[in-house]
């Protein structure tokens, strides 16, 4: 194969790693939405603070595989300490002011972050058995990017045979439509809620430890790659984990290839995307919830 | 009668202090105040929309920059223009982006309006950054000229911090004059109408996405002013300052601290969350740590914001205060 379509391949599995990092912040960011009606704002600080943890987890195990297993469950568990007591109680007031409690909820992450981290950014290391390239038909490939791209793969699955396959899905299925019948029919809903919202927050702690090699952590992670996932969920639709997927994969190429072709304007081709998409279906691409 | 009496003394006495505020405080809280006008005035016009309208946004700061960035222009390429021009400029300006944008976004509400208005703002900030030839990318445009204003018989030196202060004070109040009149017209009525029911406002034979329009327009070219003086005051606009998503946050989060149901909340909400940003500053590097936790116990506390929090006080306890018509009336 010419080093040109070599090229483009290689540009292309970038992009769709970045697709699948963006999908797996915003499938959590959906999730949440879909369930509770709540726009998560602090989703991607939560996303940062996984980061941070996958790096403490390294320097305390020395492995990435403990990081991997470990800091996702330790944000999830921040997430359902925040539904518990702030969200919780913020239900009966109304969806604005939950919105405006997970902006403060990020700002105090985001200063807690840098309390304990400092605000250079801490490098991490890609672990032994994913460094390198590997060859297929002709062509290398980093393994790295690989490997996200299995593990969001990994996680769709397990997310889809949890929302369909399972009980606990039909429950959510079921609260999504109407939560209020669901609670009135024995099933507590609270209870269902801060697992949603666990579940959530975990997807974007995955999310977190996955881009830490690849960007190195640091305090304005949130922003670079949090502003990409909420425009997905955006143009996607609240709610849709479908269009979440299409977007994303959408986004990592245009991103991706942009870069290549147009470098300066390659943000703005995303934008123009999402602002086309929003004018011609206001409610996102697959989007059924108002 | 007494109630009159009282209005009158209220507002002579607070012209008499904002008159003579930068000659006993100096040049420090000049500007904190100025800062504090600009953002009052940019809370406001966005209350407009979301208090008064019901329309939720993400991003009012593509009006807050662009208002900025027509001043700033106007006074770097067109030689020989006046202050008020250029701020006219500003303000039409923005004015202009929001008609170019009304006929998409009136036709949508709650999440999608929110949604698009996010879209946009983040394009035009990406823009700003992007198009170096106009907006000169990160750095923005800054160092443009502030020529005196010249009234015939006094030609007034807005570089000195106490004249801009009396500038600033005039535009932006009288802004804020015609955005509390409007809300007192006939069609102020319509505007809250649509906010709790459109169906019937429709029903009654009013145009409901005209008069969205209308109220949408307004509330951009204010927004516009409130950021072309901004620009006038830093003698800077940048996409950072003018166009990011920290600027459409600021006017939510006043709107939401002061409460959104009247129109002097969005004011105290400024004035609350810059008077704590002060404070924590002086003692504290952790301003965000702060300001976050503030801000999160104030929505779960006081959900309806400090006017909210103020009104149940007042219930309880009755407190006569001259202004009791009036906050009623607007709320």
């Amino acid at each position: 194969m010419d080093p040109k379509t070599a090229m483009y391949v290689a540009q292309g599995i970038h992009g769709l790693a970045y697709g699948m990092i963006l999908f797996l912040i915003a499938s959590g960011l959906n999730i949440i939405f879909g369930m509770m009606g709540i726009l998560n704002l602090a989703h991607t600080a939560f996303f940062m603070l996984s980061a941070y943890f996958c790096y403490q987890f390294i320097t305390w195990t020395g492995s990435y595989w403990m990081a991997l297993l470990l800091a996702p469950i330790a944000t999830a568990f921040f997430g359902i300490l925040l539904e518990k007591f702030v969200l919780r109680k913020m239900h009966a007031i109304g969806h604005l002011s939950e919105l405006i409690v997970t902006v403060g909820v990020g700002m105090v992450v985001l200063a807690a972050v840098k309390i304990f981290w400092g605000t250079e950014s801490l490098p991490v290391k890609i672990p032994e058995a994913l460094t390198g390239l590997v060859y297929i038909a002709g062509l290398e490939y980093p393994i790295y990017r690989l490997f996200i791209i299995a593990l969001a793969l990994l996680v769709l699955m397990f997310m889809s045979l949890l929302l369909y396959k399972t009980r606990l899905g039909k429950i959510v299925q079921a609260a999504v439509s109407d939560a209020d019948m669901v609670n009135a029919l024995g099933i507590n809903i609270p209870l269902v809620f801060m697992t949603v919202f666990g579940v959530g927050t975990w997807l974007a702690g995955v999310a977190g430890v996955a881009i830490a090699p690849i960007l190195t952590v640091f305090p304005g992670l949130d922003g670079q790659v949090g502003m990409d996932a909420f425009m997905v969920v955006v143009t996607g639709g609240f709610g849709s984990l479908m269009g979440a997927f299409i977007v994303s994969i959408i986004f990592g190429l245009l991103n991706s290839y942009g870069v290549q072709f147009f470098s300066s304007l390659a943000p703005v081709l995303m934008f123009a995307f999402m602002a086309l998409v929003l004018i011609i279906r206001p409610l996102g691409l697959f989007g059924v919830r108002e | 009668m007494n109630n009159k009496k009282n209005y009158w003394l209220f507002w002579t006495g607070l012209i008499i202090g904002l008159i003579v505020y930068p000659k006993v405080v100096g040049i420090y809280y000049t500007n904190f105040f100025v800062t504090f006008a600009i953002f009052s005035v940019f809370s406001v016009s966005y209350n407009f929309l979301l208090g008064f309208t019901g329309l939720f946004s993400f991003g009012h700061a593509m009006f807050f920059g662009t208002g900025g960035y027509g001043v700033a222009l106007a006074l770097t390429h067109l030689k020989g223009i006046s202050v008020i021009t250029a701020l006219g400029i500003g303000l039409l300006a923005a004015a202009v982006l929001a008609l170019v944008l009304c006929p998409i976004v009136v036709r949508v509400t709650g999440t999608a309006f929110a949604m698009l208005h996010l879209a946009f703002g983040q394009l035009m900030y990406v823009l700003a950054l992007k198009l170096r030839t106009i907006t000169g990318g990160e750095d923005g445009v800054g160092g443009f000229p502030l020529p005196p204003i010249n009234l015939g018989w006094l030609a007034i030196n807005l570089k000195d911090s106490a004249n801009f202060y009396y500038f600033a004070l005039v535009v932006l109040g009288l802004s804020l004059w015609v955005m509390w009149f409007f809300t007192k017209t006939p069609f102020g009525q319509i505007q809250r109408g649509v906010r709790d029911n459109a169906k019937r406002i429709d029903y009654l034979g009013f145009k409901v996405p005209q008069t969205k329009a209308v109220i949408y327009v307004i509330s951009g070219a204010f927004a516009g002013v409130a950021g072309a003086v901004y620009a006038l005051f830093q003698n800077l606009i940048s996409a950072d300052g003018g166009y990011s998503v920290i600027v459409s946050f600021t006017p939510i989060i006043n709107v939401m601290v002061g409460g959104l149901a009247s129109f002097f909340g969005p004011i105290w909400g400024t004035a609350i969350l810059q008077i704590i940003t002060e404070i924590t500053t002086r003692y504290t590097d952790r301003v965000e740590l702060v300001s976050g936790l503030i801000l999160i116990s104030i929505i779960m506390f006081a959900p309806l914001g400090f006017m909210g929090f103020f009104h149940s006080l007042k219930r309880r306890w009755t407190y006569p205060h001259p202004f009791k018509a009036k906050t009623e009336e607007a709320s």
